[in-house]
């Protein structure tokens, strides 16, 4: 029944993801112990590689269609093993950054089954991260880079909130909020890459990403159904939960999530050197504009099920009509208001990289001329404790810096800001080295 | 021109186009029943469950999955255990589209037999089925009130 094969990592390698993980995600252990109240049946979550059989062997899109797979990085384009290697270093990026995000607000989660939700949500991210390191480990990069796989493991279980390598990992969580939406907006970005990459022309890659995926299913389910009750919730008047506090949390991830897909520029041949040598099947854009028609779909439903309920006297069919006719024309109707309706911002809105980055468009489109007006028009669309972060003061300082000249768009692009932490990460965590001592 | 039917795997973004099926059929608004069906078929198995669409609007569904062990049966089974067709999408083969590309996912997870359980008072789900090739089963469905 099997159509997969499981691999643990070699024991220096297995200790250090461990190690990690008892500093950086202390709550793994009680997954183990809610597994069977909240995922009776499922199969036991397994801390391994996991790798799918009867995938293709050929390359599947690019200018080398129909050619051998590479099995090994010796075998690629040199330009591909490049983009390859920085594909993986990223992704594992993700993969630990997002548990760290996630710990900080687990302990906040209101309801156990979100929270276990959550947990489980995370133990698989670790299992994604680990299956990064198992492609950085089991074969031979040296022909590609100088960094030997012990370096680049130690750097990657090294980063901590504020040194990942995508802006969106390096968002501290305001509250369990946040471990929500950040599930159903950013999860969904990364199944966009997982998908894409699926059809890799390097064979272990691909052959690790379905079953990333299965698990990826999950976690934006983990996301969409409790901000599905969430906004009913809200539409009941619920004092802890509203609109406005989802809507705000959506807009800090939006935009975040769409710089995850690269270069965005409807100019720029963004990912086109991927799909050029076979290991992405989508453009930057392309996904992108895929993506946002998904989430759009997405704020649809939650809208929908909100009219519902602040509706409860109308039929379905009736409430759906009324919230049709909010949207198209903008305007309070029946005691719904288009206010309270979720939206997302424009795509150029309160961007850092790729399209609009530290240009000034709001965020329904609108151009600023002023940089302190639309300073204060994006902070008007975050979560307040957001505002109050380094996060946004850099962006802030930057946008001011990009309109007086004192700073090159380009090198505010680059720039990321850090966050501060005395003593830095666990000093153990940061040494493979010091696992094998 | 009848639009073409597509059929692809459930995804979250489904729950409530399932919901409303099930509502136009049994009358009943359900979304939380939903949700926990739903999710329970995409964290095991996400590739299993499916949805048929037209013109990109959700007509129908089937969730089911491969298990094996229970009631004594220990070879892989593909149990096939909720399903609906809106009612104003029905008659256009949609059911039989649902039913191929559980069945094959089925095979492709190593199951060698399809198995599911129908009320004797649905004589039109049982009808479908036998038209898809489900026979009566040596199995014996028994119940005891309490």
């Amino acid at each position: 029944m099997t159509d997969e094969i499981r691999v643990d990592l070699p024991k220096p390698y297995h200790d250090a993801v461990e190690h990690w993980q008892r500093h950086n995600f202390p709550d793994y252990p009680r997954l183990a112990e809610v597994w069977d109240k909240y995922f009776p049946r499922d199969q036991e979550f397994c801390l391994c590689a996991r790798i799918q059989q009867g995938m293709p062997e050929v390359i599947e899109v690019g200018e080398l269609v129909g050619k051998p797979k590479a099995k090994q990085p010796a075998h690629l384009d040199p330009e591909a093993a490049q983009i390859l290697l920085g594909q993986i270093r990223a992704q594992a990026s993700t993969e630990f950054g997002s548990i760290q995000q996630h710990t900080g607000t687990l302990h906040r989660a209101a309801d156990p089954q979100d929270q276990a939700w959550a947990l489980r949500v995370m133990a698989e991210e670790l299992r994604h991260g680990y299956q990064m390191l198992h492609l950085l480990v089991s074969q031979d990069w040296s022909p590609v880079t100088d960094t030997k796989p012990a370096d680049m493991v130690e750097e990657i279980l090294g980063m901590q909130t504020g040194s990942h390598l995508l802006a969106a990992f390096n968002l501290e969580f305001d509250s369990f909020l946040d471990n929500v939406v950040f599930a159903a907006f950013i999860d969904r970005v990364g199944k966009y890459q997982l998908t894409m990459q699926k059809i890799s022309a390097y064979q272990p890659y691909a052959t690790s990403m379905p079953p990333m995926l299965k698990e990826e299913a999950f976690h934006l389910a983990a996301g969409v159904v409790p901000l599905r009750r969430w906004v009913e919730q809200a539409a009941r008047g619920d004092a802890l939960i509203d609109m406005a506090a989802i809507q705000k949390s959506c807009t800090k991830w939006f935009c975040r999530g769409l710089e995850m897909f690269g270069d965005d520029r409807s100019d720029s041949h963004g990912g086109e050197d991927s799909v050029r040598l076979g290991l992405k099947d989508m453009t930057n854009r392309q996904a992108q504009d895929a993506y946002i028609a998904e989430v759009t779909h997405m704020l649809d439903d939650l809208n929908t099920r909100y009219v519902r309920a602040k509706r409860p006297d109308l039929s379905r069919d009736d409430a759906d009509a009324l919230y049709a006719r909010i949207v198209k024309t903008r305007s309070d109707e029946g005691g719904v208001g288009f206010a309270d309706l979720l939206r997302l911002p424009d795509r150029r809105f309160f961007r850092r990289r790729g399209d609009g980055a530290f240009q000034m468009w709001g965020f329904d489109g609108e151009r600023f001329d002023d940089v302190e007006t639309y300073i204060k028009h994006v902070a008007s669309h975050l979560p307040e404790a957001y505002r109050a972060s380094v996060d946004v003061r850099h962006w802030a300082d930057m946008l001011r810096k990009v309109h007086r000249n004192e700073v090159t768009l380009k090198d505010a692009i680059k720039s990321m800001p850090r966050l501060a932490r005395v003593g830095g990460g666990c000093p153990c965590s940061n040494s493979v080295r010091w696992v094998n001592a | 021109m009848t639009a073409e039917t597509r059929v692809r795997p459930v995804t979250e973004l489904d729950l409530d186009a399932i919901t409303r099926i099930d509502e136009r059929i049994t009358g009943r608004y359900r979304p939380e029943v939903w949700e926990q069906r739903v999710v329970y078929y995409i964290r095991r198995d996400p590739d299993a469950p499916k949805v048929a669409e037209r013109d990109g609007t959700v007509v129908g569904f089937m969730l089911g999955e491969v298990r094996g062990g229970e009631f004594g049966l220990e070879e892989p089974t593909g149990w096939i255990e909720f399903f609906g067709v809106d009612p104003s999408a029905r008659g256009g083969g949609i059911g039989r589209k649902l039913v191929d590309a559980l069945l094959d996912h089925f095979r492709s997870r190593g199951a060698h037999v399809a198995r599911t359980v129908v009320a004797s008072r649905d004589a039109e789900i049982a009808s479908f089925l036998k038209a898809n090739g489900f026979t009566t089963a040596p199995l014996e469905a028994l119940e005891r009130t309490l």
